[in-house]
């Protein structure tokens, strides 16, 4: 190990983690932007130039906000709290490869931070942790929204948490590497979302509530729990709450393009290394939108029910998306795997849809 | 309908000799009954007469006479006219029996009435204060109640008017000298119980899990008075075993103002802007109603164009109420404000048209004893009908397309917060709550009012009574007003919108008037007494949001944290009228 490299580490982390921080604020205002103009309403357009200066705003504001601290709470479990929160959110991308390598100042540096021969393993570990952040917040607060938002969200991250989980084995089985590199380098023929239809389905359901998003925010559910686990944060610890919510974002669906949709790999890649990032923010970015559309358009889904959904639906699902999977590859008929992921997953939805029904209308004064 | 009165009559002496009586004071009507036989007489007349639905409870003070009347409206859930019952009682000790057991929606109109007039219901399951703080003085609806500020008995205050020059209340009254507190209260030191009942109510479901030897128990949270969900400042304190609510009890008042107290000190006339600020919602139905009820006082018939007048804009007013009521139930289903917006799209537009015929989008002041305020200015009957013919149909159109068949709104709605048919009657609850509980009662059409009778509109009526169809039940109404208001811009006469001069001065004679109209919300009743002078000598309002919550706790048991908002949506309060 040379300082070279140590100090190329160092500037890498560095880029990242700020990349994120600026990441986050601007995800902030597009999410503005798109939730007003599907709302046939305007957004922010007061600070700079189209609003390009709200994150600025609302960051002095955050930071200059006075910070109260519960009399009755737990005061060390209360200011740890957020910082469990947002720390993960802000290490989990350092597995995931953001470009091939390319010569700077002489030297080759590969864009990313490190290739972990157990990158999915490593995502999985450190994207759990923050729920103990969420937790203890609620706890912490003596509040009883607070406290069963957190309880919410403990539930909530047991019941998803199988079926995340096995949506990684999709890719691992199709590259035969839980290394994110080998994952993309695999997916240079055809992107994985071709043979993993269902499983990049499932993916993205989990990570919505993973990062809990709508309709899946149940551990802050504005309309139930006021904010639910941060109802007694103000100022910088809500900022960092979240912050780690917007960075959560980010990297979710960095890691869904990373495993199903090529990662950075896309046209005119292989000429120049330099676009491996830009692509990325592309992908980023479509993926992010599809998270605000669903955010604007559905109602949230009641707390049982997404135990249900996610125990009796989605992780049953799941096992039969790797089942299937491993039948294609044991064959060595990848093009049966999307027919037979698919078959089932439409047969599931019918039968959940018929069951509904019949459950739904069974009494008639 | 005469004859019907008499066969009540008849049957009522008959079964009670001696115990009922025909109110004979001229300008009334109904039944002075004995306080002893009022809950058999109330059985007899929900088991045996049909008249199983009790309105309206209330309570008046005759001061002059020395006593004090409870005032009961009785209704059949099939159609007809009120039949009223009154209990004579002495000011000094007004004890009636409750009728809770026997109606339960009572429960919260009893409260209220022991609240602001200090009758005491014997036998109810909860008497406490329900509209003021537990440390309140007194009982304010009494006419010997004065406030600290007192002026005058009735307003105009003579003594704001001394040379021509209005003296402003702030001069007269200066801040922190206008309050005034019951002997021997501190505000220092003063702690409200007011909790300490309120949890009381809900610590008798305590129970520990003794079969499995684990010590068990449910935790009691506040919702509200300050929660994005309530739609303004209503407390629900719930008992709730994990997320499951195994008690629930609401808590108002917060925006209480005495309306009623406000009321008797003004004129008639000056009570018609006042109706406004009840439902905030939907003013012309209040205007709507308070209307009806003092010009069956005046026994004076509106023009002929401002009944068309009313009825259309009453109908907007419905159809603005239940586009804000779907798009705030969906906010509380979670959908993140856009259906709210998209609702309030159409709402604007209607406020449009209320702005430009009556001069005020939300306050409208629009109706006046024996018609309305002004006739439609130029250009506005063509919008009205861009509006109802075109506008509003393709909207509604698109709106119930997109949500009704949304898996998730089902998921959220569909068995939740159930209110079966027989329970809604005896909870009084009305409007959309009973209807879509599979009772077809609509005042418009149970005991029609203005001209209704006229239109050809179907009483919308939904079979599952749960929240899922009290938001179809929306959809419903609003297409049915659009039915009336097409009807009524096609036959809409020429002519004046005012009968007889229009006056400042309300001449109205001595009596009483229950006058009713289905509101937005609900069956939205004023009961008004006169005795001749310019200012009613009571006047109170049956409001609907607040009865409907009567039925909260039953509509909530058993259900899960997240339900108990989408039903307080569902059931669509405005705490300007639940507070009055």
């Amino acid at each position: 190990m040379t300082t070279g490299s140590v100090w190329e580490w160092i500037i890498k982390s560095v880029v990242i983690v700020f990349g994120l921080l600026t990441g986050f604020a601007y995800l902030t205002l597009l999410e503005r932007k798109v939730l007003a103009k599907i709302q046939v309403r305007i957004g922010p357009n007061r600070a700079g130039p189209m609003g390009l200066f709200q994150p600025l705003a609302d960051a002095i504001k955050l930071i200059f906000k006075e910070e109260i601290i519960p009399s009755r709470a737990d005061k060390i479990i209360f200011v740890l709290a957020p910082i469990i929160t947002v720390i993960p959110a802000l290490i989990i991308l350092g597995v995931l490869p953001f470009g091939g390598i390319i010569t700077l100042f002489g030297r080759q540096i590969s864009l990313s931070l490190a290739d972990l021969n157990v990158g999915v393993l490593y995502i999985t570990a450190i994207a759990s942790i923050s729920i103990y952040g969420i937790v203890l917040a609620g706890w912490s607060s003596n509040n009883k929204y607070a406290m069963l938002g957190g309880i919410r969200s403990s539930a909530q991250m047991i019941s998803y948490e199988l079926a995340l989980g096995l949506s990684f084995i999709g890719p691992i089985l199709l590259s035969g590497s839980m290394s994110l590199h080998d994952i993309v380098a695999a997916q240079k023929p055809l992107w994985f979302v071709v043979y993993q239809p269902v499983g990049a389905l499932i993916f993205w359901i989990a990570t919505l509530a993973e990062v809990n998003r709508a309709p899946f925010d149940m551990p802050e559910a504005e309309q139930e729990l006021t904010a639910g686990y941060h109802t007694e944060y103000s100022g910088m610890k809500f900022a960092l709450f979240f912050m780690a919510e917007y960075i959560k974002m980010i990297a979710v669906s960095a890691i869904a393009a990373t495993l199903f949709f090529g990662g950075y790999r896309f046209v005119l890649e292989d000429q120049y290394p330099i676009l491996g990032p830009v692509w990325l923010l592309g992908k980023v970015i479509v993926l992010l939108f599809g998270m605000i559309w669903v955010r604007a358009t559905l109602p949230r889904i009641r707390y049982d029910r997404l135990m249900a959904f996610g125990w009796k639906f989605l992780f049953p699902l799941a096992l039969a998306n790797v089942f299937f999977t491993a039948i294609g590859i044991v064959l060595e008929k990848l093009w049966l795997i999307p027919l037979l992921t698919i078959a089932v997953f439409l047969g599931a939805v019918v039968m959940v849809g018929i069951s509904e029904t019949r459950r739904w209308r069974s009494h008639v004064f | 309908m005469t004859q019907q009165l008499t066969t009540i009559t008849e049957t009522l002496v008959e079964r009670f000799p001696g115990a009922v009586l025909k109110d004979e004071r001229p300008g009334y009507e109904g039944y002075l009954v004995s306080a002893e036989n009022l809950p058999e007489i109330a059985q007899f007349l929900r088991d045996q007469m049909g008249y199983d639905y009790l309105s309206s409870v209330t309570g008046v003070d005759y001061l002059p006479e020395g006593k004090m009347e409870t005032v009961y409206h009785f209704f059949r859930s099939t159609g007809g006219s009120a039949l009223e019952l009154k209990v004579s009682l002495p000011r000094e000790n007004p004890v009636v029996p409750s009728l809770v057991s026997i109606f339960p929606g009572a429960e919260l109109q009893e409260r209220e009435t022991y609240d602001l007039l200090g009758i005491i219901f014997d036998g109810h399951p909860d008497l406490r204060r329900i509209l003021l703080w537990d440390g309140f003085d007194g009982h304010p609806l009494r006419k010997d109640w004065q406030e600290p500020y007192y002026e005058e008995e009735a307003k105009p205050f003579k003594s704001r008017w001394p040379e021509g020059r209005a003296i402003r209340v702030e001069e007269k009254n200066i801040f922190k000298k206008n309050v005034k507190y019951p002997a021997g209260f501190d505000p220092e030191t003063f702690t409200p119980e007011g909790d300490t009942s309120l949890f009381a109510s809900l610590d008798k479901l305590k129970r520990h899990d003794e079969e499995s030897g684990m010590k068990s128990d449910h935790i009691i949270i506040n919702f509200g008075p300050q929660h994005t969900s309530t739609h303004g400042v209503f407390r629900m304190a719930a008992a709730v075993e994990g997320e499951t609510i195994i008690g629930l009890k609401p808590a108002m008042g917060y925006l209480h103002r005495n309306h009623e107290k406000i009321a008797e000190r003004n004129t008639y006339l000056m009570n018609m802007p006042y109706t406004d600020r009840l439902d905030y919602l939907s003013p012309l139905s209040n205007n709507f109603g308070y209307a009806i009820a003092v010009e069956k006082l005046m026994g004076i018939q509106p023009a002929e164009r401002a009944e068309y007048l009313r009825v259309i804009m009453a109908e907007f007013t419905r159809i603005s109420n239940h586009l804000f009521l779907i798009g705030s139930l969906l906010n509380d289903l979670g959908a993140y404000f856009t259906p709210m917006l998209y609702a309030l799209e159409e709402r604007e537009l209607i406020l449009d048209v209320f702005e430009a015929v009556t001069g005020s989008r939300m306050m409208c002041n629009y109706f006046r004893f024996g018609g309305v305020a002004r006739d439609l200015p130029e250009g506005q009957l063509q919008k009205i009908k861009d509006l109802a013919f075109d506008r509003l149909p393709r909207k509604i159109d698109e709106m119930d397309r997109f949500l009704t068949e949304s898996e998730i709104i089902r998921a959220r709605g569909v068995g939740v917060g159930v209110l079966t048919p027989e329970e809604a009657i005896a909870y009084s609850t009305c409007g959309p709550v009973l209807r879509a509980s599979g009772v077809p009662y609509d005042v418009r059409r149970a005991d029609p009012y203005s001209i209704y009778e006229r239109f050809d509109f179907d009483v919308a009526v939904r079979y599952h009574g749960d929240v899922y169809d009290r938001f179809l039940l929306r959809f419903d109404e609003i297409r049915q007003s659009i039915r009336i208001i097409q009807q009524a811009v096609r036959d809409m006469p020429e002519g004046p919108v005012q009968s007889g001069k229009p006056q400042y001065q309300a001449k109205v004679p001595a009596g009483e008037a229950y006058g009713r109209v289905e509101g937005p919300k609900g069956e939205l009743g004023y009961y008004v007494v006169s005795n001749g002078k310019p200012n009613p000598w009571r006047y109170h309002v049956r409001a609907p949001s607040f009865i409907n919550l009567t039925a909260l706790e039953k509509l909530c048991v058993g259900n899960k944290v997240a339900d108990v908002f989408a039903i307080l949506g569902s059931i669509d309060i405005v705490l300007g009228e639940t507070d009055r």
